[in-house]
């Protein structure tokens, strides 16, 4: 039973040092499958949420390097979602997923410490490299499709 | 004139000329009466005096010969005296009535009669008693059997001493009255001359009656009536509306002064009906001006919500479709990585690729419709901006055979805006400009600065030489989606899309057209101070 928890209590350090855990918060089921789908092969350890609140629920019991938040969503605001992160998980970093008609509002949310926002409809390679950037890894494809 | 007497109580002048020569007609049918009375009391005087001068002639004559009892003599006598013309009969009879002689021979001898003025002269009862009149009268006039007045004098034959001292001694001293002269004189002649003079004064009160009452007619007729039907004319053109009409009556009198206060009062009453005229028209104009405003308004209200609430459904369904976008997009690209890049599934799956990033701007540029663009807004030199858009599109295909004339204005004038948004509409300009040369001819780009509502605007004008722009299409011109380019070819937003950006700044955009020649399109943006 020890060895079980200090084998667990391993993998756990060992996913955090290894496997990057993501969580995606979109209410959108398809936006969130492109993400599981799109990251999983890269070697990312995703988990995805269909709202604000669930993903708040979810952060309480897991910690997460990433969040990419979706601005618009029935419940509970990607800004507020922002905040409660900013205020509770400060080094979990936020990447905004955002329409074109809200850029304003992405940028506003960069503003109060989103890392980066990303627009629909994005390509696998532009979520890549925009994760990517987060972690620090250079990515040969990032430049030009950043740009 | 003949109208006064048509229809006379209804003409002052023709009652005034009726009344007048009434009344003309009675004074001289009464003076006319009195002069001919007058006249017959004077003759018969006259008549008188000349019978009674007779009647002592006749007693003269005879005087002698009733002295000396010469009764041929005196018979002869007073034959001589009913020879001339008017003396009908002398007659001497005794107080008893006996003719004693007479110019008719066969009346010698014959009794008066007792009902004649010989009698009845002093005895109003010469059958009952002897008794007198205190006034006796001595002549009568009555009708003789030719229907002539004639004159009967009566003159007493009185006793005198050389009667009762005569040779004869025929009369007693005491006998008062001897006997009677009696003459019947015919007064024919004055009769015709009567006649005469009373058929010439009535003919002469007639034609005074007629001439005054000419005279009176046309004076009434110059003084009264023809003014007043003057100014019943008049009147009635006022009142039939002529407002420009004035009564041509200059006399100082009455009748003038009524038409000059008339005229007067018809001038004020034109003034005042100008002025309610003007003032009509001025409320019209008003009314139109405001109406037209009210409607311009009311269009660009419409305009503005149609464009608000298209704009707010449009953003909807992009960002909707984003999602689905979105899933499409990631799914093609992992499908892809899964075959080899050269197959035929790769290519058919960069043919959904290719078509999700067109629908993705597709959605792009319906949000920037809906004003939703992040604006990166700054002073923008529009000079700059317009010399680099053009360059940019000169090495475009599409442009290859277009000249452009740059009309550019001294100054450089700057626009507080989003330089892309600005370069969204110059390169929208140009497009339409081009489509609608059908890729050949001059565009002209010219600026100046404007004032308007004392505020400082950079005019850009773009003009084409293309088919213009019909007159049915220009209300529609920029409606959203409308577009008369093939289908595929123009989406209908690039004009609504300046329009709206334009608004947005403050400024406006205007279009003139000729249909076959060419268009021009104004743009209007307010310059930074």
């Amino acid at each position: 039973m020890v060895k079980a928890r200090v084998f667990l209590l391993d993998y756990r350090c060992l996913n955090e040092l290894t496997m990057k855990k993501i969580l995606v918060i979109d209410d959108e089921a398809i936006v969130r499958s492109s993400c599981e789908r799109t990251l999983k092969p890269e070697g990312y350890d995703i988990k995805s949420v269909s709202s604000g609140k669930e993903g708040v629920e979810l952060l309480e019991k897991e910690s997460f390097s990433l969040v990419l938040l979706d601005l618009k969503m029935p419940d509970m605001d990607g800004v507020e979602v922002l905040n409660k992160i900013k205020a509770t998980w400060p080094e979990t970093k936020v990447v905004m997923i955002t329409g074109y008609s809200t850029v304003d509002t992405a940028v506003q949310a960069l503003r109060l410490g989103a890392f980066n926002f990303v627009e629909k409809p994005f390509t696998p390679d532009m979520l890549i490299s925009a994760v990517k950037e987060v972690f620090g890894e250079s990515d040969d494809n990032s430049e030009h499709i950043t740009k | 004139m003949k109208n006064i007497f048509r229809n006379p109580e209804k003409s002052i002048a023709a009652k005034l000329i009726i009344a007048i020569g009434l009344v003309m007609i009675i004074v001289t049918f009464l003076f006319w009466y009195a002069i001919r009375s007058k006249q017959k009391q004077d003759i018969m005087s006259i008549a008188l005096k000349y019978g009674i001068s007779f009647m002592d002639f006749a007693k003269r004559s005879t005087h002698s010969s009733m002295l000396n009892r010469e009764r041929e003599e005196i018979q002869q006598t007073l034959e001589n005296l009913s020879t001339p013309v008017g003396v009908e009969k002398v007659t001497i009879f005794n107080h008893d009535g006996n003719i004693k002689y007479s110019s008719s021979v066969e009346d010698v001898g014959k009794s008066i009669d007792k009902t004649t003025l010989a009698c009845l002269g002093c005895h109003p009862k010469p059958e009952e008693s002897p008794a007198l009149l205190s006034e006796p009268r001595q002549w009568n006039v009555y009708k003789n059997q030719e229907g002539f007045t004639a004159l009967r004098i009566v003159s007493v034959i009185p006793n005198e001493s050389s009667c009762y001292t005569a040779r004869c001694h025929a009369h007693a001293k005491d006998q008062e009255i001897l006997g009677f002269v009696e003459a019947d004189l015919s007064l024919a002649i004055l009769d015709e001359a009567l006649l005469k003079q009373g058929l010439a004064l009535s003919a002469y009160v007639i034609l005074f009656v007629l001439a005054v009452s000419t005279f009176l007619g046309i004076i009434i007729y110059k003084i009264v009536s023809k003014p007043v039907q003057v100014l019943v004319n008049g009147m009635d053109k006022v009142a039939g509306g002529d407002l420009n009409h004035s009564v041509p009556i200059k006399s100082t009198d009455e009748m003038g002064v009524l038409a000059k206060t008339f005229n007067s009062m018809i001038h004020d009453l034109k003034a005042a009906s100008d002025q309610r005229e003007k003032w009509t028209q001025m409320l019209e104009k008003e009314i139109a001006k405001k109406t037209e405003e009210i409607q311009t308004t009311h269009n660009n209200l419409m305009q503005t919500e149609k464009l608000a609430s298209l704009g707010r459904m449009a953003a909807g369904v992009a960002h909707e479709i984003n999602n689905p976008l979105t899933g499409v997009v990631t799914f093609a690209h992992l499908l892809k990585k899964r075959f080899p890049a050269d197959s035929t599934e790769a290519e058919d799956l960069n043919v959904i690729i290719e078509q999700s990033d067109r629908c993705s701007k597709i959605i792009k540029n319906l949000l920037t419709f809906a004003r939703a663009t992040p604006s990166d807004k700054g002073e923008v030199s529009i000079h700059d901006l317009l010399n680099r858009t053009v360059f940019m599109v000169k090495n475009q295909e599409k442009f290859h055979h277009i000249k452009f004339n740059m009309n550019l204005e001294d100054s450089h004038p700057v626009v507080y805006g989003d330089a892309t948004q600005f370069q969204q509409i110059f390169l929208n300009m140009f497009i339409n400009a081009v489509d609608a040369m059908n890729g050949r001819g001059n565009i002209t780009v010219a600026t100046r600065k404007v004032q308007e509502d004392s505020k400082n605007f950079i005019e850009i004008e773009f003009t084409d030489e293309g088919c213009g722009i019909s007159e049915e299409n220009m209300p529609k011109l920029f409606e959203p989606f409308f577009t008369t380019k093939p289908v595929g070819k123009g989406t209908g937003l690039g004009l609504s899309v300046s329009h709206g950006i334009v608004k947005h700044l403050g400024g406006h955009l205007k279009v003139k057209s000729t249909y076959g020649k060419g268009t021009s399109f104004f743009v209007r943006l307010p310059m930074s101070e």
